[in-house]
């Protein structure tokens, strides 16, 4: 192994920890940590008492050593608490799993059993597994052979992971490899440092929420008329859709189409929709019981990242602050002397489009700060000098094309979302193929490349592999999301490693903190660097990005959550928004 | 698309203090497969009525040839000249126009030639100026039962110059009459035109 010239060693590396004081939301507590040298097989034990004397890790984590671990960030977690710096390098084996079987169809998923299984490689069981954790969960005090059993049960990861590490040493894609064990360590930032919420809120919220779905029924459904007790009847919204004229989707089995998605699409159309929808959306999506807040009154849960086909992370909705209704994130607050900034790329997707497409008239448009009025302008619907101003009738339908595009609607979609003939929606389209052709030859060959090669990639290595799934939507799709996935992970890297404190990374925007006499220098270098992160996945084209900034006392607000936000806290007299 | 590293030796990097951009994979999707769209499909006639259009302006993609219409399933065939000789009450002489749509499909239109007197007959005639004016300007034409011959109307928008396909005449002329031309009297065409079967 001294070809990889990691002269001071490689360490396979496991924690076991446990929440502090038992509660979800809190940091970990270290436990203990075993620590293999590979390939040579020494290995080191370390208990909780023996960690709480060492201001640095027990093993070299310099430039020239390699460590290895199964999902980092818990085990950079554990480096945080204890204070200890983290390693230069940090291979994670499960972000590589991961990218060489994303697409796949994994018999036994992809944690460490399902990898070892995956390879033929042996392991315990997970019903030893489970009982283990849940020893680990009680939080101790635990005895001298329970901490034995810790010990031999901590080291039975570590054994797989060198196991692991030999079978899969030679398909690890090495450079992008590391790059994906340096975000696991800016994760790892984040999630310590989570979202500052008003707990005070949140708790007048959990005390009063099985009341308040009554009301809320109460007061919003007067206006329609189909909810029983707290059941949403599909016919009566039938027969409010008739009486209003409003034409709703239908599923092949003719019944009304109920799905979210539809509601929400539906919700941009009809405004006298979007009341019903909120109020849809907070009945089912409400889970605050599962919201995890730490003692420090933060919101802090695994962002999961890699989870997702694109790469990207997939916290959980009814653990993450961000996850379930958008009315909820008025719970986000700085704390007396903070603020905070919500810090977005401008039309990311579109963006990443032009760039990676080399469609010289699509990047045109991006760069006009409008692209959506410029793709207007470059198909000759309007004049060179419109603004949004004198043609937002005409914007608003380019714009809806283009992110029909991105989503892969089709013209029937499209003139549902614009409220127009499905002969305008099919002359939108057919104007975007013919303004962005490029594009689309670039478009197609993904497809092509998706078909006959049977994957596809992002910038930095993240890939999926298409032969057991072919969607020409979702594979056309593929590049925008997985290069976006890219562009916040390096983003995430270059903040944390600035010392910008990112509280949580969102889609394509990232939420930091930082004192008010410092916010402003903040904001600055976290565009600043979200620009860089732009430019390094895009050969040198650049993204814009907007800044929606909180100080204390303010709170976060979406704006599509204002209403429902001011609807919830007049019923339990709380905190309103202007 | 460059091979991600799987070897060892290049792995003396570490993770930090790198320069990101060398890591980055080109999204050049297809590169290596070698996809590329076939000619398949060139129809033959006078374009529809909605239909904006542009005739190639060089004279090299125009193809004089003998042409036999079967209107009743408006269908053209292409006739060799010998067995043109035999049946010139049915055929005529016509240059096909390469020509091409706004959705970039490639079709060919047949403009009938002028007689062995030197006239042709006024729609022939304005077909042949909408022709001509096609090679500048997107139009599009309509017939006009009045004036005996198409009306133009040209595309005001600034539209971009057609995306020709990278084939020659024959190549058109070939895919447009694949099994179309005819080279004997045998021919079923011929036959029943000429009201044998």
């Amino acid at each position: 192994m001294s070809a990889l010239n990691f002269s001071d060693g490689i360490f396979l590396v496991d924690f076991e920890f446990h929440p502090a004081r038992g509660r979800e939301g809190n940091p970990p507590i270290p436990v203990c940590i075993v620590v293999r040298e590979w390939p040579s097989g020494r290995t080191w034990h370390y208990w909780q008492d023996d960690l709480q004397q060492m201001t640095v890790a027990p093993f070299p984590t310099g430039k020239k050593a390699l460590f290895v671990a199964y999902y980092a960030s818990a085990e950079m977690d554990s480096f945080h608490v204890l204070g200890w710096a983290p390693p230069a390098n940090v291979l994670d084996l499960f972000t590589e799993f991961r990218c060489l079987t994303n697409g796949l169809r994994l018999a036994h998923g992809s944690g460490l059993l399902g990898a070892l299984m995956h390879y033929g490689l042996p392991s315990i069981g997970s019903e030893q597994k489970d009982a283990m954790r849940d020893l680990i969960l009680t939080g101790g005090p635990w005895s001298f052979a329970e901490q034995l059993a810790i010990l031999d049960y901590c080291e039975t990861d570590v054994a797989a992971l060198a196991n692991l590490l030999t079978a899969m040493e030679d398909q690890i894609d090495w450079p992008r490899a590391l790059l994906r064990g340096r975000y696991m360590k800016a994760v790892s930032r984040v999630q310590i440092n989570g979202v500052p919420l008003d707990v005070a809120a949140l708790g007048k919220l959990q005390a009063n929420w099985n009341a308040i779905q009554d009301q809320l029924i109460a007061e919003i459904d007067s206006d329609y008329g189909v909810y029983d007790g707290r059941t949403f009847k599909a016919n009566r919204w039938e027969d409010y859709l008739v009486a209003n004229d409003i034409p709703w989707p239908r599923l092949e089995s003719g019944r009304l189409d109920m799905c979210a998605a539809t509601f929400r699409e539906m919700a941009r159309t009809y405004i006298e929709v979007a009341p019903i929808r909120e109020l849809r959306s907070a009945l089912s999506e409400m889970r605050l019981a599962n919201l995890h807040v730490g003692d420090d009154e933060r919101n802090r849960c695994l962002l999961s990242p890699f989870r997702a086909r694109t790469g990207r992370n997939q916290p959980s909705n009814s653990k993450f602050i961000f996850g379930p209704s958008v009315w909820l994130r008025g719970l986000i607050r700085p704390k007396p002397g903070w603020g905070l900034a919500y810090v977005d790329w401008s039309q990311q997707e579109f963006g990443i489009a032009a760039a990676l497409s080399g469609d010289p008239a699509m990047m045109a448009a991006y760069r006009s700060g409008d692209p959506y009025l410029a793709f207007a302008i470059q198909a000759g619907a309007v004049p060179k000098t419109a603004t949004k101003k004198t043609h937002e009738a005409e914007r608003e339908q380019f714009k809806a094309c283009v992110l029909a595009v991105q989503y892969g609607m089709g013209e029937a979609s499209l003139a549902a979302r614009i409220n127009q003939p499905v002969a305008r929606a099919r002359q939108l389209l057919e104007l975007h193929r013919r303004t962005y052709r490029k594009f689309w030859k670039w478009s197609d060959s993904a497809v092509d490349e998706a078909v006959l090669g049977g994957r596809l990639w992002a910038g930095f290595g993240w890939q999926i592999h298409t032969r057991d799934e072919i969607n020409d939507r979702s594979l056309r799709n593929f590049p925008m999301q997985a290069n976006g996935a890219e562009m916040l992970r390096i983003a995430c890297i270059l903040l944390t490693e600035a010392g910008i404190r990112v509280c949580a990374p969102v889609h394509d925007a990232l939420l930091i903190e930082a004192p008010l006499d410092e916010l402003d220098q903040a904001i600055a270098t976290t565009k600043s660097l979200m620009q860089e992160a732009s430019r390094i996945v895009l050969d040198g084209f650049e993204l814009g990005s907007d800044v929606k900034e909180v100080r204390y006392p303010d709170r976060y607000m979406d704006k599509r959550g204002v209403v429902m936000w001011n609807k919830v806290m007049n019923l339990i007299g709380g905190p309103a928004l202007t | 698309m460059q091979n991600p590293t799987t070897s060892k030796e290049s792995a003396t990097i570490n993770s930090v203090g790198i320069d990101l951009k060398l890591l980055r994979l080109p999204a050049d999707y297809g590169a290596t497969l070698g996809v590329k769209k076939l000619l398949t499909n060139v129809s033959v006639g006078k374009p529809k009525k909605p239909q904006f259009f542009r005739t190639h302006a060089s004279d090299e993609m125009t193809f004089p040839a003998m042409i036999l219409e079967n209107k009743e399933v408006r269908e053209s065939y292409v006739v060799v000249p010998e067995v043109a000789q035999e049946i010139s009450e049915l055929v005529r002489r016509a240059m096909l126009h390469a020509a091409i749509d706004r959705q970039n499909n490639v079709f060919l239109i047949p403009v009938p030639l002028p007689g062995e007197d030197g006239t042709r007959n006024p729609w022939h005639e304005s077909l042949a100026q909408a022709v001509e004016h096609a090679k500048l300007q997107w139009i599009r034409i309509t017939a006009n039962m009045h004036v005996g011959g198409y009306d133009i109307y040209e595309a005001q928008g600034t539209l971009p110059d057609p995306e020709w396909p990278a084939h020659d005449i024959d190549a058109l002329v070939e895919v447009a009459f694949r099994g179309k031309i005819i080279t004997n009297l045998d021919h079923p065409v011929v036959q029943s035109l000429l009201g044998e079967i």
